[in-house]
């Protein structure tokens, strides 16, 4: 028997997530188990033998496995890292400190600067000195090389990262003093800026080292440890693992730059959001996925996620940008606001308004509703007092909400403070969740210079369907497409994506002065190593795509945007091509650009990757649950009032079933809102397709 | 006018934070069309959103804090030379002049107007940082406003749609970059252009006929905010005076008198120093605009701003002072002078409200040190070095290291600047006992040393004080180091003056550290162990300023 069974498995905070998708019956099944956060492999193994189990399949019938973790990132927010030691070119021991010498908060005098993941005493300076071109201003001081290591050494460090100026130009003197240090302390876990993040701009690329320097003791253990629990259960097939950009690697790119995972997770669901709307044949979209303390937003373009090549991580604010560590890692490109079940309204104090969020009740206490001791009203409790959710029927009837408590606390707090009624009150915190997504995805798209009406919302995570028509209306988006099983949409995502990787080294240039031979051999060398990784992430070679790119800018501006690049093997005869392949990247940016100014090239990207996989959901035998048929619940609605709704089981549906709103469509995780006016049908693929009423017809 | 108590706390949240967004996505607009490093790399600009009164509504929310204070007064002064009912779609106004707008002529203030239904709703704004404007480029020592380059008084760049060539011709004719000044000018006209858009569409959405009763709830709303904090205070009158290098033998001195009544603020500047012939005189505009930032900072934080913000606070400053200086006063360099503010009013408040202020800032005022000449391919070059100083610590924790305030100017990459000037960077490092000693200790300042490696000799224009005046702590706390400015052979140039450094030359810069706060000797041992595990301080420096009662182990 072939294996072609392939397992996903999703491990978050609270939660490990499995898929498990087999061709052979074309069956899709899913498990979910309490993730153990001192050794994440036991829930993981927990969880693939009972899904093997239940699905019959023995262990050597798995073809493969793919990982996506929170390890990195949670290691980096919770400073659980090692002690590292960093090497670092004579007068810039203080790069990673110094950063970009802003405040991220403009009226707080009393803010804190996220702090550095390596000490200044474990920073050690070499001399040393490469120029913007690569050549050598200074001999690398090789003998303070091998003190330096010895005394971060005998200080106790776990990893050493390098990171010298100008080593994205110039790799040399960083290679050499790596080899110095290995030959000293064979040992020790060593991470080069040149390797994990060719780019230029000290801070952001030595910063991305000493991060990936600080995680890597950990996840190779955790690597380590997972391999050989697969193994004694008797898996035989390989570990991949999602990278923060969507792609699949092997194990091995996990361990050398284990930093690439720093959003394994989130770049699961946007996977499965690309596949979904590659199904359903939808080229423009927005993803949006809502869970318990934040919402997701990305934008899916021809079935791909838009991806950026920086990451902010450990954040002192969660949703405060320059708050956080830069990291030069490719990752899918979302934003993620405090706007979640969880997120507590609250009357303002200075201003006397009503605020919802960032502030979350999270899992513990949790909403009112779950009446685990929370106090304070959020967007779960106020979903239950509009009629979104049945209080006898929460999690497929495992909990039940108490109704009382929540609209007590929702008067006490709010309404009184607020002189409105306790109905406004509720549907104040609704609006204002929705308003504050609305406000983020439209910034968000704006940066991009694209316009919300022309996009179709693909709705999940627990709150994401309950909210998404509303968030639709408010960005004047017509459609809405809410994919079957809203906790497990995400994790399919692992199971969809293809190998792939991104590659990037630096060269800064006019582009009339470029040596073009030169950037030919970038790609050759690029185009040669992403072979190597995507063959150990079970690619075959020969099905590689390329797309190679380049940052670019006129000269003088501070600020790079990606342009395609018509071929890897650039010459002079190019240039014509390449000068207007930027001109139009920058008119589809910012509308307009000035055709006479000069140009200049500073990062050449190769993106790399296989074939996805596909699963078709046509006739799929998903194992699924049931909800109970209840009639009809009434459920207010912001000009409508309140109104009947019929409560759809969302697993009865089948594929070219209609209805018309308003309506709630139930299913374990999630509960689908669709207001007065809208129309919905059931696609071949069991999405609900929601068309929303224009906005004369609108009475919501 | 719909009736502004008619909009209850949730609708007027809503509405509110729609607005906001839609500041940010006009500056959104501004940042990405921008040619200039100085607004990209340093968010030197604001977009700001106003009623039909010139009011502010909204702003965005990581602009320069004074410029959104600025831009309603600018746009009222529009209004009284072109007046409401003259205004038509398509139109836009600019200026730069000095005492209009933000008190340098490098700024340029745009206003559109909105129309909703062929009705004139409101203004769109935005002030931007211009690559060139002419004249001295940016230098301190001019003596009079025109030889710092071209002014342009309220004039139409664009009416009904159409530009006005003649002026872009005098304009354009008068700087060294016409591309990027236009390209910039016009990143500014889409950015309002932005604005319009979002606002008209908020109208067709709430189905609000104007704008009117929105501002006047909102501004009672951030105006009562203000008030509250300030009537926590108790009534009395506080003094200060600070003191600068100023421009040679004319120190400056900012006597400051803050004045607390029921709700109200008053901050009187009698008895600072004159005007000088020198530019680092700071307009009215720019005076006010930096001494109600830091009460804003210090009392309300978190209210997002706008017209109301402002109303509880009254400045004054004697015409003819350095805070108000009389045109043609030069005053490019017009933030060496307004940066100290914020140290003059928080020195006088701190009996008042100790938990609620920092010290003085090593970055306040900003140091520049601006290169221009011929790179090697025989290219011109002019890039300003951004770098700061340290903040002055706080009662809550020491200060930040190699950080601006009141302005919130951030510094690029090494790499990235030594890709567009012919200078290497030698060093960019922490500067060890440069922060004041205080229980909570001021944030370091930093030493960076260039070399000229250009072809040629290079001009270079330094704008800086704190030579002689550090960084003073405040309740005890110790100051900060002072500036430095010194070539390799020892000589020193001129700190607010334009000289020649040869190729070859290496020039190092101290940025001064921010004064500490309170008493050094309450000071954290542990703390002070940690400073001086990474050489935050010196065992020597721990010796002077903390009386060597520190761990040596």
């Amino acid at each position: 028997m072939t294996a072609t069974a392939r397992i996903g498995v999703d491990v978050g905070g609270t939660f490990t997530d499995f898929v498990l998708h087999d061709p052979a019956r074309n069956l899709v099944a899913t498990g979910k188990r309490l993730t153990t956060p001192d050794d994440p492999s036991e829930a993981i193994v927990g969880g693939i033998a009972r899904l093997l189990e239940e699905t019959g399949l023995p262990p050597g019938a798995l073809h493969s496995v793919v990982h996506g973790t929170t390890l990195v990132t949670n290691t980096i927010i919770e400073r659980t890292g090692c002690k590292v030691g960093l090497l670092t070119t004579e007068g810039f021991r203080d790069s990673i400190e110094i950063g970009k010498e802003t405040r991220y908060d403009l009226y707080d005098l009393f803010l804190e600067a996220p702090p550095t993941l390596v000490p200044r005493h474990l920073r050690l300076e070499v001399p040393g000195r490469l120029d913007i071109h690569g050549e050598e201003l200074k001999p690398l001081d090789e003998a303070a090389v091998r003190r330096n290591a010895d005394a971060l050494v005998a200080e106790g460090v776990e990893a050493i990262a390098i990171g010298f100026m100008h080593a994205w130009r110039d790799a040399r003197h960083e290679k050499r003093a790596a080899e110095i240090v290995r030959a000293a302390h064979p040992g020790i876990a060593l991470t080069l800026s040149s390797a994990v993040a060719p780019e230029i701009r000290e801070f952001e690329r030595i910063s991305t080292a000493c991060a990936n320097a600080y995680v890597q003791p950990r996840m190779l253990r955790y690597l380590d440890r997972l391999e050989a629990r697969l193994a004694t259960l008797g898996v035989t097939g390989a570990l991949y693992v999602m990278l923060s950009g969507g792609g699949i690697a092997s194990v091995q790119e996990a361990k050398d730059f284990p930093i690439r995972l720093i959003e394994s997770g989130p770049a699961a669901g946007a996977m499965a959001a690309s596949w979904l709307a590659r199904q359903a044949g939808l080229e423009h979209v927005v993803s949006y996925d809502m869970g318990g303390t934040t919402a997701k937003m990305c934008l899916i373009e021809n079935g791909a996620p838009d991806r950026k090549f920086e990451f902010e991580a450990g954040r002192v604010r969660r949703f405060q940008k320059g708050s956080g560590l830069p990291l030069k890692v490719s990752v899918v490109d979302m934003i993620e606001i405090g706007a979640g079940g969880g997120s507590i309204a609250r009357v303002e104090e200075g201003s006397g308004l009503m605020k919802v969020g960032p502030r979350s009740a999270g899992a513990k206490p949790g909403p009112i509703c779950y009446g685990r001791g929370g106090t304070e009203p959020t967007v779960t409790d106020s979903d239950l007092v509009l009629g979104r959710l049945d209080p006898a029927y929460f999690l497929g009837g495992e909990m039940a909400l108490d109704l009382d408590a929540v609209k007590r606390a929702v008067t006490d707090r709010l309404a009184t403070a607020l002189h409105v009624t306790p109905d406004d009150a509720a549907l104040g915190i609704r609006r204002i969740v929705d308003e504050t997504m609305a406000a983020a995805t439209r910034m968000h798209l704006a940066e991009k210079g694209r316009d919300p009406r022309r996009y179709t919302l693909i709705a999940f995570g627990g709150a994401g369907p309950v909210h998404a028509c509303e968030l639709a209306r408010l960005l004047k988006m017509q459609r809405v497409v809410v994919p079957l099983g809203a906790g497990v949409a995400s994790a399919l995502g692992f199971l969809v994506a293809p190998p792939a990787t991104d590659l990037v080294r630096s060269l800064v240039g006019r582009l009339e002065r470029l040596d073009w031979g030169k950037v030919a051999a970038l790609y050759a060398e690029m185009a040669e190593e992403a072979r190597t990784l995507l063959t150990g992430a079970g690619a075959d070679p020969a099905t590689i795509a390329f797309r190679p790119a380049a940052d670019m800018r006129y000269v003088g501006q501070g600020f790079e945007i990606p342009v395609p690049l018509p071929t890897m093997t650039p010459t002079a005869a190019d240039l014509p091509a390449i000068r207007e392949s930027f001109l139009a990247a920058y008119r589809e940016r910012f509308g307009r650009a000035l055709e006479d100014l000069p140009v200049e090239a500073l990062t050449w990207r190769l993106a790399a990757a296989a074939p996805g996989r596909d699963i078709d959901m046509k006739g799929a035998n998903v194992v699924e649950g049931r909800v109970a048929e209840r009639g009809t619940r009434r459920a207010l609605f912001e000009t409508a009032g309140w109104q009947d709704c019929a409560v759809i089981d969302r697993y009865a549906l089948a594929p070219g079933a209609t209805f018309a709103g308003p309506a709630l469509v139930e299913e374990r995780e999630s509960t689908c809102a669709v207001p007065p006016g809208a129309t919905v049908t059931v696609d071949a693929f069991r999405n609900l397709v929601i068309d929303l009423p224009t906005p004369q017809e609108a009475t919501t | 006018m719909p009736d502004p108590d008619a909009f209850d706390p949730i609708s007027l949240e809503i509405h509110w934070s729609r607005l906001i967004s839609i500041a940010d996505e006009a500056a959104t607009g501004l940042l990405r069309t921008a040619f200039s490093t100085i607004v990209r790399e340093s968010n030197d600009f604001a977009t700001v959103l106003m009623d039909s009164n010139g009011d502010s509504v909204s702003e965005n929310t990581g602009g320069i804090a004074s410029f959104s204070c600025i831009l309603p007064k600018t746009t009222k002064t529009f209004l009284e030379r072109f007046p409401a009912e003259t205004w038509r779609p398509g139109d836009c106004v600019i200026t730069n002049d000095p005492w209009l707008a933000t008190g340098h002529l490098p700024d340029f203030t745009a206003v559109t107007p909105i129309f909703a239904k062929g009705v004139l709703v409101g203004f769109a704004g935005s002030i931007s940082h211009s690559p060139d404007v002419g004249g001295s480029l940016w230098s301190a020592d001019c003596r009079e406003l025109f030889e710092e380059g071209i002014r342009i008084p309220p004039s139409r760049l664009y009416r009904e749609g159409k530009r006005n060539d003649d002026l872009v011709e005098v304009l354009l004719s008068n700087v060294r970059v016409p591309r990027q000044v236009m390209g910039d000018l016009e990143a500014q006209v889409v950015a309002n252009q932005v604005c319009a858009a979002g606002v008209a569409e908020f109208l067709a959405d709430t189905g609000l006929p104007n704008l009117q009763g929105l501002s006047t709830a909102l501004s009672k709303r951030t105006d009562a905010a203000m008030r509250r904090a300030i009537a926590a205070l108790p009534d009395g009158t506080w003094r200060s005076v600070i003191e600068a290098d100023g421009f040679d033998e004319a120190i400056t001195r900012i006597a400051c008198e803050v004045t607390i009544r029921g709700d109200t603020m008053h901050i009187d500047y009698a008895g600072t120093s004159p005007q000088v012939d020198r530019g680092i005189n700071c307009v009215m505009n720019y005076t006010h605009a930096y001494s109600v930032y830091p009460v804003k900072c210090a009392l309300d934080p978190f209210t997002p701003r706008n017209e109301g913000s402002y109303r509880a606070i009254a400045v004054a400053a004697p015409e003819g002072s350095i805070l108000n200086p009389r045109f043609p006063a030069p005053c490019s360099a017009r933030q060496l002078t307004g940066h100290l503010l914020a140290g003059a009013i928080y020195k006088a408040l701190a009996p008042v409200m100790p938990d609620r202020i920092i010290a003085e800032c090593g970055g306040a005022p900003t140091m520049r040190a601006l290169f221009s000449g011929m790179d090697r391919e025989g290219d011109r070059f002019s890039q300003v070095l951004f770098a700061s100083g340290g903040m002055g610590a706080s009662p809550h924790r020491d200060g930040l290291p190699t950080t601006a305030f009141p302005t919130n100017v951030g510094a690029g990459s090494i790499e990235a600047y030594e890709s567009v000037a012919p200078l290497v960077v030698w060093k960019k490092q922490l500067l060890p006992d440069s922060g004041g000693a205080g229980k909570f200790r001021g944030g370091l300042g930093q030493e960076v040393e260039i070399e000229v490696r250009a072809p040629e000799a290079v001009r270079l224009s330094l704008l800086s004080d704190r030579r002689d005046h550090p960084a003073q702590g405040v309740l005890g706390g110790g100051p900060g180091a002072a500036s430095v400015i010194e070539l390799a052979d020892g000589t020193r140039p001129h700190p607010k003056s334009r000289t020649t450094v040869a190729t070859g030359a290496r020039l190092r810069l101290h940025y001064a550290g921010g004064g500490g706060y309170g008493d050094p000797a309450e000071r954290d041992p542990a703390a002070l162990s940690e400073d001086i595990r990474n050489g935050y301080v010196t065992p020597e420096g721990a010796a002077r300023d903390y009386g060597g009662r520190h761990d040596r182990g």
